[in-house]
C-alpha cells in the first residue's frame, strides 16, 4: 500500500507526516464549527472567505517577492489568515447594506481577481530574480498535503488550539446568540462581538483548511461534518461528537484515497465526506 | 401620582420618526413596578416602535426614557429587561430541547469555567411558572405556537428580569390560549413582582393580560382598566368602527356604540364575530 510506504518509509515520512497531522488538526478544528455553519446557513460566507483568502495569497506572494522572499512559509500563511479575517468582516459590513448574497458576490469576485493578478505578478518576479517559485496554482486551488511542512503543521496546530479555546470560552453566549440573535442582548450577549468572533474563527479555519483542501474545497470541511452530525445527533453534544467523528474519518479516508490513487487531497477528502453524508442520510433518523 | 422609585418605566415627551415621518409624538408613560400595562393600537400605529424605544434598540428623537431608573440600554445590559419580539426569531432547527433553551436565559452570564448549577434551578422554576415543566425534554422545534411562546417567556423569566416587554405575544393563539396566557402573566407578577408591558392590536389579549390600557396611534390615550375602553375610543384608535365581543363568555352581549365599556375582543365592523351571534356596531 502506498499509504504505508509514504508514512513509514524513513525517506518519505518527513514529507507526508506534517500534512497528515495538519489535516487531522483541521478536522478537529472544523468539526465543532461546522454544525453552527450549517444551522446559521453560513456556508456561502465560508465560501466567500475562502475565495477571498486567495486574494490574500496573491497579495502575500507579491509582497514577499518585492522583499526578495520566494516560496511559501508559515508567516505568509499568517498574512493570508489576516486577509481572510478582514474579508470576512468586509462581508459582514457589506451584508448589512446590500444583503449577504450580494456582499459575497462582490467580495468573492474582487478577491479572486486580485489573487490571480498578484499571483501571476509574483510568479513572474520570482522567476526573473531566480528565487524559489510560489506554490503551484493547482495546489493553491485544490490543496496539497506535500505542501505542508513542519512549520505549517505547527502554525496550523497553534491556530486551531487558539480557535478551540476561544470557542470553548464563548460557547454559552455564542449559542445563545446563534439560537436567537434578536433577543440575545436581553441575556447579556453582545451580538456584534459574537458575530465578529464567529467570522474570525471561520476565517482562520478556512485558511487552515486551504492548505490541505485548497481554496475551492475548503468550505466543504465546514459544511459536510456538521450536516452529518445534525443528521445523526439528538442534541448539541451528540451532534458535535458525530461531526468530529465524520470530519476525522473524512480526512483520513480522503488522504488514503489521495495516496493510493495519486490524486489531490482536497477532492478526495470532499468526496469521502460526501459519501459519509450519503451514508448518514440512508440511516433512519431517530424519533 | 407615584414616586419615581415606584416607577419601572418613565417616558417623557418621547417623539420618534422614520425618515422624517412621525410614528410617535409626545408620548408620556409611567409604568409602576409590578403593573401590567397593555398598549393597544392598529398595525403601524407605533406600538412595536415604542417597545423598542423602551428596550433601548431605538433612540427617541426627542424626550427621555428611563427604565428601572437608568437609560434603557444600560438597564438592558443588567439583564433586568426581558423581551419577546413580535415574530419568533429563534432558529427552531437547532438540536436543543426546551430545558436547554430556557437555560440560555441565564447561561450566557456564567463564567465559562463554572458549571451551571443554580442557573439550572432558575430555568426549572421558570418552566414551572409558565406551566411547561412537563415538556422540558421536548425538542424546541416540536412545540405548538402557544407552547413556544411560553418557553421563550420562561427563558426571559429565568434571567430574573424586573420588566418584561411582550410584542404581540398571542398572534396565532386561540381565544382559550389567550386567556391562559393572561393567567400565566398574572402568575408571573404574583410570584416575581414582574412589571409587564404588552403591545397588541388584539383587545382580547390586552383585556386578559393588563391592569391598565393605553391606546396608541401616534399619541396615547390612557384607561385605568381595560373596561375603560369604549367602542367610540376604539373606533378613534383603529380609524373605523369596532365591534366588541366579550372574550370571556360564549356569546357577546349587545350594546349600543359608546354606551358603556365591555371587556372583550375588538373586531372591525366588517368582520363577522366569531360565535356568529353578532356584535355591536
Amino acid at each position: 500500500m502506498k499509504t504505508i510506504e509514504y508514512l513509514f518509509t524513513p525517506e518519505l515520512a518527513p514529507m507526508f507526516w506534517p500534512g497528515v497531522i495538519a489535516a487531522v488538526v483541521i478536522a478537529v478544528l472544523c468539526a465543532p464549527l461546522s454544525p453552527l455553519v450549517v444551522l446559521k446557513k453560513l456556508s456561502f460566507v465560508g465560501q466567500g472567505v475562502s475565495h477571498a483568502a486567495f486574494g490574500g495569497v496573491g497579495l502575500t506572494l507579491f509582497g514577499a517577492s518585492v522583499l526578495g522572499i520566494g516560496g511559501w512559509n508559515p508567516l505568509m500563511q499568517a498574512c493570508v489568515a489576516v486577509f481572510a479575517v478582514a474579508a470576512g468582516l468586509w462581508i459582514a459590513v457589506l451584508s448589512r447594506r446590500r444583503g449577504t448574497d450580494t456582499a459575497i458576490g462582490i467580495v468573492l469576485a474582487v478577491c479572486m481577481a486580485v489573487g490571480f493578478v498578484f499571483y501571476r505578478l509574483a510568479a513572474d518576479r520570482l522567476a526573473r530574480e531566480g528565487l524559489p517559485p510560489p506554490p503551484g496554482i493547482e495546489d493553491v486551488l485544490f490543496g496539497s498535503v506535500l505542501g505542508v511542512g513542519p512549520g505549517g503543521a505547527i502554525v496550523t496546530t497553534a491556530a486551531a488550539a487558539a480557535v478551540l479555546v476561544l470557542l470553548w470560552w464563548i460557547r454559552r453566549p455564542l449559542l445563545t446568540w446563534a439560537f436567537d440573535e434578536s433577543t440575545a442582548g436581553s441575556f447579556g450577549v453582545e451580538g456584534e462581538r459574537m458575530c465578529a468572533a464567529l467570522l474570525g474563527m471561520l476565517s482562520i479555519a478556512v485558511v487552515a483548511t486551504m492548505q490541505v483542501a485548497g481554496v475551492v474545497l475548503a468550505t466543504a470541511l465546514l459544511v459536510l461534518p456538521g450536516a452529518i452530525g445534525l443528521r445523526l445527533g439528538q442534541n448539541m453534544r451528540t451532534v458535535a461528537v458525530a461531526s468530529l467523528a465524520a470530519a476525522i474519518a473524512g480526512v483520513l479516508g480522503g488522504l488514503v484515497i489521495s495516496f493510493e490513487l495519486g490524486v489531490q487531497a482536497g477532492p478526495s477528502i470532499v468526496l469521502t465526506l460526501a459519501a459519509l453524508f450519503a451514508l448518514a442520510r440512508a440511516i433512519p433518523r431517530p424519533v | 401620582m407615584t414616586s419615581p422609585a415606584e416607577d419601572a418605566i418613565v417616558l417623557e415627551d418621547v417623539t420618534f420618526a422614520y425618515n422624517g415621518e412621525p410614528v410617535i409624538e409626545n408620548v408620556a408613560i409611567r409604568v409602576r413596578r409590578g403593573e401590567r400595562l397593555g398598549i393597544l393600537g392598529p398595525n403601524g400605529g407605533g406600538k412595536s416602535t415604542l417597545l423598542r424605544i423602551i428596550l433601548g434598540d431605538l433612540a427617541p428623537h426627542a424626550g427621555t426614557v428611563r427604565v428601572l431608573g437608568r437609560p434603557p440600554a444600560a438597564a438592558r445590559r443588567t439583564g433586568k429587561i426581558g423581551y419577546l419580539p413580535q415574530r419568533v426569531t429563534a432558529e427552531l432547527s437547532f438540536p436543543l430541547d426546551v430545558r436547554r433553551v430556557v437555560e440560555q436565559g441565564v447561561a450566557a452570564r456564567v463564567p465559562p469555567w463554572r458549571p451551571l448549577g443554580e442557573q439550572k434551578h432558575a430555568a426549572a422554576r421558570a418552566l414551572d411558572l409558565v406551566g411547561m415543566a412537563h415538556l422540558a425534554d421536548r425538542p424546541i422545534g416540536r412545540l405548538s405556537g402557544g407552547q413556544l411562546q411560553r418557553v421563550l417567556i420562561a427563558r426571559s423569566v429565568a434571567a430574573g428580569p424586573e420588566v418584561l416587554l411582550l410584542d404581540e405575544p398571542t398572534v396565532g393563539i386561540d381565544v382559550a390560549g389567550q386567556q391562559q396566557f393572561g393567567e400565566m402573566l398574572e402568575t408571573l407578577r404574583r410570584e416575581m413582582g414582574l412589571t409587564v408591558v404588552i403591545v397588541s392590536h388584539d383587545l382580547a389579549t390586552i383585556a386578559a393580560s393588563s391592569d391598565r390600557v393605553a391606546c396608541l396611534r401616534r399619541t396615547l390615550h390612557f384607561h385605568d382598566t381595560p373596561n375603560g375602553l369604549t367602542p367610540a375610543v376604539l373606533a378613534e384608535v383603529f380609524s373605523h368602527d369596532i365591534a366588541m365581543i366579550d372574550a370571556h363568555k360564549d356569546c357577546p352581549p349587545t350594546t349600543d356604540p359608546g354606551t358603556g365599556p365591555e371587556t372583550g375582543r375588538a373586531e372591525s365592523s366588517d368582520t363577522t364575530p366569531g360565535c356568529g351571534c353578532g356584535g355591536t356596531r
